[in-house]
Formats: C-alpha cells, sequence, structure tokens
C-alpha cells in the first residue's frame, strides 16, 4: 500500500514540476489529474485485496443486456 | 499537426508487427480446431476488406488524424464524443495487450516476479519510445519486426523431423459454424484493432502506396498466422491444442536439442511493444486534440499509467482473460471497428462526390 503512494508521489511530483515550468493550461492539469487519481484509487483498491467490478465486467453487462451475449 | 513523417517501409512494418502483436503467442481462431486455417483464411479475407476501408476513409481525407475526420463529418460536438470512445478503445487495447504480455511472462519466463513488475518495466520502456515520437517508432519497427517471421522461421524449420503432415484432417469435422465464429473473432482480432492507425495514415510520406501497404501487410499476416497454425498443429495435435494455453511457446520447447524458448519471448515483446505503443500513441494524440493541446506528449505518462493500473485490473486470472478475449471482445469491438467506419467511409464519398459535382459545374 506504502509502495503504492510512494511510486504516485514520485510520479506526479515529477509530471508536474515540469507543467508548472512550462506553465500548461488548466486542462492539462485537470486530464492528467483525472488519469492519475483513478489509477491510484484503482491501485489502493487492488493493494488492500478489494477489486472492484472490471470495466471487463461492465462491458459483459451491457452487452448481455442489450442481448448481443446470452 | 505534428509533422513527423515515416516511409512506406515503416508504415508496412509497423502494420505487420501490429497485427503480429500478440497473435505470435495466442493462435487466434483457436475454437475452429482443426479448421482454424480455414476461419484464418476467411477471417483474412475479411480482415484485407476491413483495413481496405480504413485505407480508404484515410484517402478520401488526407492529412486528416481520426480525430479530425470524425469532427468534420459529425459535427463538433458527437464528432469529440465518438473521438473519447475511440480513446477510451485505444487505452482498453493496450491494456490488453499489455496483460497478455504480463501473464505470458510471468507463466512461462518469470514464474516467480510479480506481474506488476513485469507490466510496469515494459510500460516504462515503451512510454520512452512513445515519447520520442512516431518517426522513432517508425524506425525501431524497421529494425525489430523482421525478426518476428525471421523466429518463426527458425523454429518451424528445426521442427520439421517431428512434423505429422495429416495432423489437420478431417477438415470441417464440426460443420461450418465454428469456422465462421472463428473467422469473424480473427476479423476483430487483430485486423479490426488497426482502427488505431487512422491516427497515423496522415504520417505516411508517400499516400499514394497507403492502399498497396495496408493490404500486404494484412495479406502477410493472414499467411504467417496459417503456417504458425499448421507448425504448431503438425507438432501438437489438434486434441494438445485445444488443452494449451501459449500454444507457441509449448511448441518451440519441443525443439530436439535446442532451446529457443526465450525466441518466442522475443517476439512477444516486439510485437506486443509495437502495438501498446501505437494504442498509447493514438490514445494520446486522439486525446491532446479533443482537449486542444498541441503536444500529446504531456498525458502520454499519465496514460501509461493508467494502462498498467487497467491491466491488472480487468482480469482476475488468466483464463479470465482468454475467455473474455475470445467470447466478448469480438462483439465490443464491431460499433468501434466496423460500424462507425463504414459511416466515415460513408460520409467521406459523400462529401467528395458533392466537391466533384461543384467542380464540374463551375
Amino acid at each position: 500500500m506504502i509502495n503504492v503512494v510512494v511510486i504516485f508521489i514520485i510520479l506526479v511530483f515529477y509530471d508536474f514540476q515540469k507543467f508548472i515550468r512550462k506553465k500548461e493550461p488548466v486542462r492539462v492539469f485537470v486530464l492528467y489529474s483525472f488519469f492519475m487519481a483513478a489509477s491510484l484509487i484503482v491501485s489502493l483498491l487492488l493493494a488492500a485485496g478489494k477489486r472492484p467490478s472490471s470495466p471487463s465486467q461492465w462491458i459483459e453487462a451491457a452487452l448481455r443486456r442489450f442481448g448481443v451475449l446470452k | 499537426m505534428e509533422k513527423a513523417r515515416i516511409s512506406s517501409i515503416q508504415m508496412f512494418l509497423l502494420l505487420s508487427g501490429f497485427l503480429f502483436g500478440s497473435t505470435v503467442i495466442l493462435a487466434p481462431a483457436q475454437g475452429a480446431k482443426n479448421d482454424a486455417w480455414l476461419a484464418m483464411l476467411l477471417g483474412g479475407a475479411g480482415g484485407v476488406l476491413l483495413m481496405g476501408i480504413y485505407a480508404a476513409i484515410a484517402s478520401l481525407n488526407p492529412s486528416k488524424t481520426l480525430v479530425d475526420i470524425l469532427r468534420e463529418r459529425m459535427g463538433k460536438v458527437a464528432g469529440n464524443i465518438v473521438a473519447v470512445l475511440y480513446i477510451w478503445y485505444f487505452i482498453h487495447l493496450a491494456s490488453l495487450v499489455l496483460r497478455n504480455f504480463g501473464e505470458f511472462i510471468c507463466t512461462v519466463t518469470y514464474p516467480e516476479t510479480p506481474i506488476v513488475v513485469v507490466i510496469g518495466l515494459f510500460a516504462v520502456v515503451l512510454l520512452y519510445a512513445v515519447n520520442s515520437g512516431i518517426e522513432v517508432i517508425g524506425r525501431i519497427s524497421e529494425l525489430l519486426v523482421p525478426v518476428i517471421p525471421l523466429v518463426v522461421l527458425i523454429i518451424s524449420l528445426s521442427l520439421i523431423t517431428v512434423h505429422d503432415f495429416t495432423a489437420f484432417l478431417p477438415i470441417l469435422e464440426n460443420g461450418i459454424a465454428p469456422v465462421l465464429k472463428a473467422a469473424f473473432g480473427f476479423i476483430a482480432f487483430p485486423f479490426g484493432e488497426t482502427v488505431a492507425f487512422l491516427m497515423l495514415f496522415p504520417h505516411l510520406n508517400k499516400k499514394e502506396r497507403l492502399t498497396k501497404i495496408v493490404v500486404s501487410s494484412a495479406i502477410i499476416s493472414t499467411l504467417l498466422g496459417i503456417m504458425v497454425f499448421f507448425r504448431d498443429t503438425f507438432v501438437l495435435g489438434s486434441d494438445l491444442i485445444a488443452h494449451s494455453t501459449f500454444i507457441p511457446h509449448l511448441t518451440s520447447l519441443l525443439i530436439p536439442g535446442l532451446n529457443v524458448e526465450s525466441l518466442v519471448d522475443i517476439n512477444l515483446l516486439i510485437g506486443g511493444g509495437v502495438k501498446v505503443s501505437i494504442c498509447v500513441y493514438a490514445a494520446a494524440r486522439a486525446l491532446s486534440q479533443v482537449a486542444g493541446f498541441d503536444d500529446y506528449r504531456k498525458l502520454s505518462g499519465a496514460i501509461f499509467t493508467f494502462c498498467v493500473v487497467l491491466s491488472i485490473w480487468l482480469y482476475e486470472n488468466v483464463l479470465e482473460m482468454f475467455n473474455w478475449a475470445t467470447s466478448i471482445w469480438p462483439y465490443y469491438s464491431v460499433p468501434l471497428q466496423i460500424v462507425v467506419p463504414l459511416l466515415l467511409l460513408l460520409l467521406s464519398s459523400k462529401k467528395k462526390n458533392k466537391v466533384s459535382k461543384a467542380d464540374m459545374k463551375s
């Protein structure tokens, strides 16, 4: 769990200092934060052994609901 | 737009590397058992047609990426929404290939190493390649992709003494239905996945050669796939193939007095590397265009991080991965691989007809 947080802190710190130095627009920060936050949340849940239902399961359920799969 | 240019041979090798990708270890069309060669032949014909459609879209919209074409033909709002779906699709595809690679390496080569370490290290190398630009990926493919058929040839020739040339008989033992189903799967994986190249085709320096390049790489990949199938069937027999996970790897273990196991790893490293790089490049470029900034590199690191996490999150085990790839992936891919490209082709042709009629009147 701590390893995951440390890796993400290093990655975010490394990229954010580049973004700030180059004065990137807000949307770059927003998109970057979205991907990293989603990755961090899922990583922490996986590390804690609480695997959330995955996109593969959502897609499978959706295809079954539409009758594409039986 | 990025001003990078790639030559015809580089595009051909990128396409071929992408098509070989995970197919060199996963043996597509396996559902048709003995008749997989027939399914590959039919699927290959469909694949050539599908890739021809992608080439036609690119030819009708020269110097435009998939996102530009979507916005121009569907309008800005609808185009951006469909572009976001494609971004998700490319990220999902990259994650699937990363997982294939991780499962293979952790099953056969490094069973003690955690899968996240294998996938993470692979992703770091590929991130460097993607950030170096499409020209660099093209040059790497020029250097490495020719190794794939060479390795297939070495393994095939080394096993010539243990071949049973009647192992693929009888033909159509279970009827035509499993063949057609496997052929459909073979179109979706790997041919339909080349829709990602619509983000790359504008970089081709000689655009008039595009159709020729696309068709020749599809034909060569199909023939190589059929060759791998016959080799594996002649050596292992269809019963053993039906119960195996990584078939080409198992075949490579049977070479008398020679250990070429690592050559199969190299094949996956090259093919999978090209495929993941292209997918992440396409996703990052598309995202930068949708969000309205120039440099796709700004988000490539975040996308790769997400891909690594997604690849671990997607499946609980290797069996779930194989089941999903064969029974769900082809149906999930239809809208983005076939429906939207057909619609784009229709809209692009209509626009071109209008323009040529207007030119004739004036």
